[in-house]
């Protein structure tokens, strides 16, 4: 199937995110660029990865590492030229990789012409494309997200003599989308890379869009209505291509961004993704099984995204206190890790660099219902800098081997964007690309086979799920289905081997058939089905009735 | 009855086996003894759960049941506690699944079988913390939990036992013998040696389960005073928690004897195999105690004093033959002569009952009469002091009531030597 005949291409997705500052540096300047992206594309597709998700590469003052976008229609110059863009997307295409990229709907830098011309006069035309206001009560009951460096949602503007609105950091003005013409020149900068070619926007902070007196500010109807009419566009001008949103709510605050399967195509489970650590933690299935059973069915055409890491802290923010107390002193004792409401590590690092732990919670990822999303470098088990400010930590650059720069750039160290990780643990002397490659039972290797595997059906993209509830609680088992495949999927969350009895007898009959080495299990018979789990280890089994 | 499926060679069912896989390794394990307590257990569990999810939430935690064979659906009323992603509490919150299972031991209801079965539980799931709540004390709160499970999780105790806001004529067995006997025998000021509620580490547990003989007789009577002593023997760390009021439990008169098995017995019946422990010991020596040290109250209470004090003086006169071979000729005599004496003037003085009491111990050491049977004459006896305790202490205050027992305690201590002297001596 061609890439344009595939409408639900993003069900089949793998999700490769990178900051293409941080992957490959081709011209030796210290800073990742699309040439350098280009050059390294087969190495996604030996990895596996079908789709690769873009953080921002727009002119920025690089205040928010490159969130803070001070130009939509072009890139910024320390990554390439519009033409390195249009290569490397010509080049994904060949390989049968989609690209999508980071698309900034909430705000703008302050240093983007459109603001400067806002703050500059009452009357400037633009000056209603921002919030702006006489005082700093309005909206009082919306929350501030970056607690730890914001006190307020408005800032004042010297300038202008007046304050403005603001949901994350105050260099990044909201625009105002009750303005028609922002709306419209939004619009207008998500078809500029449309006609280059991309293949779907994740749209950032989206439940912030549009401010109300007396709510909360986040997933307001005016927000929702927004969003429609942005799909009604993309639907009528450029069929097949997606929209994903970024909304850290609860599962049925997101719901409503599906709508009809009109808004978003796919939205992040965010209340998924710290569960699954706290899950393994506990050694108990009861967050992720809970949380999935509190998941709204959502319409066949949409998809959730799933992740273990992303480019942000490991964001709590959709826990009880209790259970953010929990994941705090389990996973980030050393209060220098924690950002915000988050934690600021990479995977490995969070799993204290267990080869069976980041294997499983890799197993889950990609075998509960959505579409999984790696973040660059923890196919090879990178780890962080919580040194560096910010979540710079988790954004070093890629370590491709173990010489000059890990091969990364072949700029002095000292030029680097950011320094690599250097600790004799994750350091690139002992975690990169060059070596893993050369071990047949690396990280990477094993995600590779793990992907290949998962390809191997399109039930985890696109099948139903059905929880098992074994007695044992220590065992996460489902069973996804679509069409005449069945799989089913047992983890051991604990760090001791168990013993667990399945009611299997819906599938009695069947022959389990393990996916990873093909070899046949006892078939399913009356009796409850009996298997016994190494520490941390999962099973993937093809039920086939032959 | 359920059919119940054993393992060759195992007190522990298939069932309940598989039961425990799940459940798997634990923190904290509480055990719940019941034998159709459906009409109280509800509130105890609720109590339970609450208390292990408020004080140790992060805990991996698991409350055990052994069901002597209920016949009013107590075990299904257990089972329902748990807490899990299949079941679910409107009112509590729990980070991790609550495992509650129910097991029905083989034996007839017996709290050493009971016993046995919790802690075996324990050690299959190598709980570290363990505590046995009764099913019929049903002013437990949560906090209950914390009192008695801290000592054991937080800190370094090895056994945690009660100590109760109790009505000053509730357990009168309790404050005229088990305790000032414990206490001057392995001379800790022990105040509930025979709980229905304590706590235990692990090892404390392991270490019973493995060496306690766990025949037929110590199933029935008196497995938890043995605990407690083992805990005595083995050095262990020891400390008492206030835990709140306990309610007065009715019980008929016919009630005794077995009690008497249960308690006086297995105390009896622990002095041969702990003689080198508790021969030497002088005095008494206070244990650490986390809140009040014992409360009494002093609500008025219903008592039939006159049949007390008949039933002691019928049973001094039917069992003479047998009290001959238990008691001393001067012992026998003054209990003789007390028992011609009217309500006003009856008194079972402190001395009289310890020396008849260390007699009774001896006469079950020398096994001069089947050992039942000295338990079942001690019971006459011990009703005249009751009725005297009552008299003496009917319009005192707590603090009287509490002087009286602490009496009675330095009476059983500063007399030992005669426990000693017969012991092996005269016949």
């Amino acid at each position: 199937m061609s890439l344009e005949q595939d409408v639900l291409w993003y069900k089949r997705a793998i999700i490769y995110q990178v900051h293409v500052r941080a992957f490959y540096d081709s011209n030796g300047d210290g800073v990742g660029d699309f040439p350098g992206l280009d050059q390294k594309l087969d190495y996604l597709v030996e990895l596996g990865i079908n789709t690769i998700w873009l953080m921002p590469f727009f002119p920025s003052p690089l205040r928010d590492d490159g969130y803070d976008i001070a130009d939509y229609n072009s890139v910024h110059s320390s990554y390439g030229t519009l033409e390195d863009f249009r290569k490397f997307l010509g080049s994904a295409h060949q390989r049968q990789i989609r690209v999508i990229i980071e698309m900034v709907l909430n705000h703008t830098s302050d240093q983007h012409p459109w603001f400067q011309q806002s703050r500059s006069s009452q009357e400037n035309p633009r000056r209603d494309w921002y919030v702006w206001s006489d005082t700093d009560t309005r909206y009082h009951e919306a929350g501030i997200n970056f607690v730890d460096t914001e006190m307020s949602n408005w800032a004042w503007d010297p300038v202008s003599k007046s304050y403005y609105w603001h949901r994350f950091f105050s260099h990044q003005p909201d625009l105002n989308y009750d303005n028609p013409a922002v709306r419209e020149e939004m619009w207008n900068v998500m078809k500029f890379w449309l006609e280059l070619g991309v293949d779907g926007f994740r749209l950032d902070a989206v439940p912030y869009l549009v401010e109300r007196e007396g709510t909360n500010c986040e997933n307001l109807p005016e927000t929702h209505a927004v969003i429609k009419e942005l799909r009604r566009k993309l639907d009528g001008q450029f069929p097949g291509k997606m929209l994903l949103a970024e909304a850290n709510q609860w599962p049925a605050d997101l719901r409503p961004y599906f709508a009809d399967g009109d808004e978003f195509h796919m939205a992040f489970h965010f209340p998924l993704m710290p569960r699954m650590f706290m899950g393994v933690k506990l050694e108990d299935r009861k967050p992720i099984t809970e949380i999935l059973q509190r998941t709204p069915e959502i319409p066949p055409s949409c998809q959730w995204c799933l992740f273990l890491r992303n480019h942000d802290e490991l964001t709590l923010e959709m826990l009880t206190n209790i259970e953010r107390d929990y994941m705090n002193d389990s996973y980030a004792q050393d209060k220098a890790m924690r950002l915000n409401l988050g934690i600021r590590r990479r995977l490995a690092p969070l799993l204290d660099n267990d080869r069976r732990r980041i294997e499983l919670m890799n197993g889950i990822l990609m075998s509960l219902p959505g579409t999984p999303s790696i973040y660059y470098g923890d196919e090879i088990g990178m780890g962080d800098n919580i040194k560096l400010g910010d979540r710079n930590g988790v954004r070093t650059p890629m370590q491709w081997g173990g010489g000059w720069n890990g091969g990364f750039s072949a700029a002095d160290p000292e030029k680097l964007y950011a320094p690599l990780i250097q600790d004799p643990l994750y350091g690139f002397p002992a975690v990169n690309v060059f070596s893993q490659k050369k071990t047949q039972h690396s990280l990477l290797n094993w995600m590779g086979r793990l992907i290949a595997v998962r390809k191997t059906t399109g039930a985890f993209g696109s099948g139903s799920i059905e929880f098992l509830y074994p007695a044992n609680h220590r065992i996460l088992a489902y069973v996804r289905r679509l069409g005449d495949e069945t799989i089913l999927v047992v983890n051991n969350l604990s760090n001791a081997a168990q013993a667990v009895e399945l009611d299997l007898r819906s599938y009695k009959g069947n022959i389990p058939i393990e996916m990873f080495g093909r070899n046949i299990f006892p078939r399913v018979g009356e009796l409850p089905y009996l298997l016994t789990l190494g520490p941390y280890s999962f099973y993937w089994f093809r039920l086939r009735k032959i | 009855m359920t059919e119940v499926k054993l393992a060759e060679e195992s007190s522990l069912t298939d069932d309940f086996l598989g039961q425990l896989i799940s459940v798997g390794e634990v923190d904290i394990l509480v055990g719940v003894p019941t034998h159709n307590n459906a009409k109280t257990i509800g509130p105890i569990l609720e109590a339970i759960q609450a208390g292990l999810l408020t004080f140790f939430p992060r805990e991996r935690v698991a409350i055990i049941n052994a069901d002597g064979g209920s016949r009013d659906g107590t075990p299904g009323l257990v089972v329902n506690a748990a807490i899990g992603d299949a079941r679910r509490s409107s009112k509590l919150y729990a980070l991790r699944t609550l495992h509650s299972i129910s097991t029905q031991y083989a034996s007839s209801p017996a709290s050493g079988t009971a016993l046995r079965t919790i802690l075996a539980a324990a050690e299959l799931l190598r709980a570290k913390a363990c505590a046995v709540i009764s099913p019929e004390s049903s002013q437990i709160t949560s906090d209950w939990l914390a009192a008695l499970l801290r000592p054991v999780y937080a800190e370094t105790f090895d056994l945690v036992l009660p100590t109760y806001r109790r009505h000053r004529f509730d357990g009168i067995l309790l404050t005229n013998l088990l305790y000032p006997m414990t206490r001057a025998l392995y001379g800790l000021e022990i105040r509930e040696p025979y709980a229905s509620e304590y706590a235990f580490s692990g090892r404390l547990g392991n270490q019973f389960l493995a060496q306690n003989p766990w025949h037929e007789e110590t199933a029935r009577a008196g497995s938890e005073i043995q605990f407690t002593l083992a805990a005595i023997a083995g050095g262990y760390r020891i400390c008492q928690s206030f835990l709140g009021t306990k309610e007065h439990v009715e019980r008929h008169s016919a009630d005794l004897v077995p009690a008497m098995r249960q308690t006086v017995g297995a105390l009896f019946s622990s002095l041969e195999p702990n003689f080198s422990l508790w021969n030497t010991k002088t005095g008494s020596q206070p244990i650490l105690t986390t809140g009040a040290e014992q409360e009494f109250t002093l609500d008025p209470l219903r008592i039939n004093r006159k049949r007390l004090r008949d039933m002691f003086s019928t049973g001094v006169t039917e069992l003479e033959s047998v009290f001959r071979s238990i008691l001393s000729v001067s012992t026998l005599a003054e209990l003789q002569r007390i028992s011609g004496l009217d309500e006003g003037h009856f008194r079972y003085s402190e001395e009289l009952w310890v020396k008849t009491v260390y007699e009774f111990a001896a006469a079950y050491h020398k096994s001069v009469i089947s050992r039942d049977h000295v338990i079942q004459a001690l019971a006459p006896l011990f009703r005249g002091r009751a009725f005297t305790f009552l008299m003496e202490n009917r319009d005192g205050s707590a603090g009287d009531v509490e002087n009286n027992i602490e009496g009675l305690c330095l009476e059983f201590e500063r007399m030992k030597p005669y426990l000693l002297e017969i012991w092996n001596g005269r016949e």
